[in-house]
């Protein structure tokens, strides 16, 4: 099966250093890391290797199209069946 | 309602799409461009963003992060929709997170916010589940990386359904 996440426990036992410090680069925003509930910290692995090499993102330049464009047909909640039409339907 | 202005939203796609690949996601075009573009639709500025979470091997997960902003005011929006979708192919499973025709689900259910949850792909047992709103894009995606990152289906059984059973 495939390992979509380590743990910090998993990542300190790789890099050799205690759990403490794996958290602070977590809370520093060093490792990338997801918080699946107050207490438990995920670390994806594709995420994790690439930190470990060095590997980072590059910052996006971000401007506003000029024109407006025709939306996807699929829009946000399109085809979706609303209460009040499921209402209707049972009536 | 959350808001913004102009350049914090210009900030914030490129938070976005950062916080993906850091997660080691692979960001679909044209957002894997140096330079990304919100686009326009009439007044409202949209997000249309696909990613795909990466294994050392090819899968067939997507996670789509959809917003739309409305202008209140000359450089201020506020978030007007958002729908946050994981589809995996390989488990056979849909997760979203949704906030679309507020006014609908205010008066029938008294939520602002719903979520999907479908243990096989497109057969849904329950319409609309109750679910936490989310704070933007970021925490969507942090949200459907951990459903995801679970390595299972979930269940969706365990969650509260607001009606419309099988619809």
């Amino acid at each position: 099966m495939d390992r979509l996440y380590y743990t910090p426990k998993e990542v300190a036992e790789m890099l050799r250093i205690s759990d403490d410090a794996v958290l602070d680069l977590v809370h520093r925003g060093e490792i990338p890391a997801l918080r699946a509930s107050a207490r438990i910290i995920r670390i994806p692995t594709a995420g994790f290797e690439a930190w470990r090499e060095g590997r980072k993102p590059v910052r996006r330049r971000v401007r506003i199209s000029q024109a407006s464009e025709p939306e996807r047909v699929d829009g946000i909640g399109e085809g979706e069946q609303l209460p009040e039409q499921a209402q209707a339907l049972r009536r | 309602m959350i808001e913004a202005t102009t350049a914090e939203l210009l900030d914030y796609l490129a938070d976005v799409i950062e916080r993906a690949e850091r997660y080691g996601a692979v960001v679909e075009p044209p957002y894997d461009a140096l330079e990304v573009e919100w686009r326009r639709s009439g007044d409202d500025l949209l997000m249309d963003l696909d990613v795909r979470p990466r294994l050392d091997r090819p899968t067939s997960v997507q996670i789509t992060l959809r917003e739309r902003w409305r202008p209140i005011d000359q450089d201020r929006w506020e978030l007007a929709e958002y729908g946050y979708e994981l589809r995996d192919f390989e488990l056979d499973y849909r997760r979203a997170l949704h906030q679309h025709d507020s006014d609908h689900f205010v008066r029938r259910f008294g939520v602002t916010s719903h979520e999907h949850c479908e243990a096989a792909l497109g057969s849904a047992t329950c319409g609309h589940y109750a679910g936490a709103a989310c704070y933007g894009a970021l925490d969507g995606l942090e949200r459907l990386y951990v459903v995801w990152t679970s390595g299972q289906k979930p269940d969706c059984s365990r969650m509260r359904c607001l009606g419309d059973r099988g619809a």
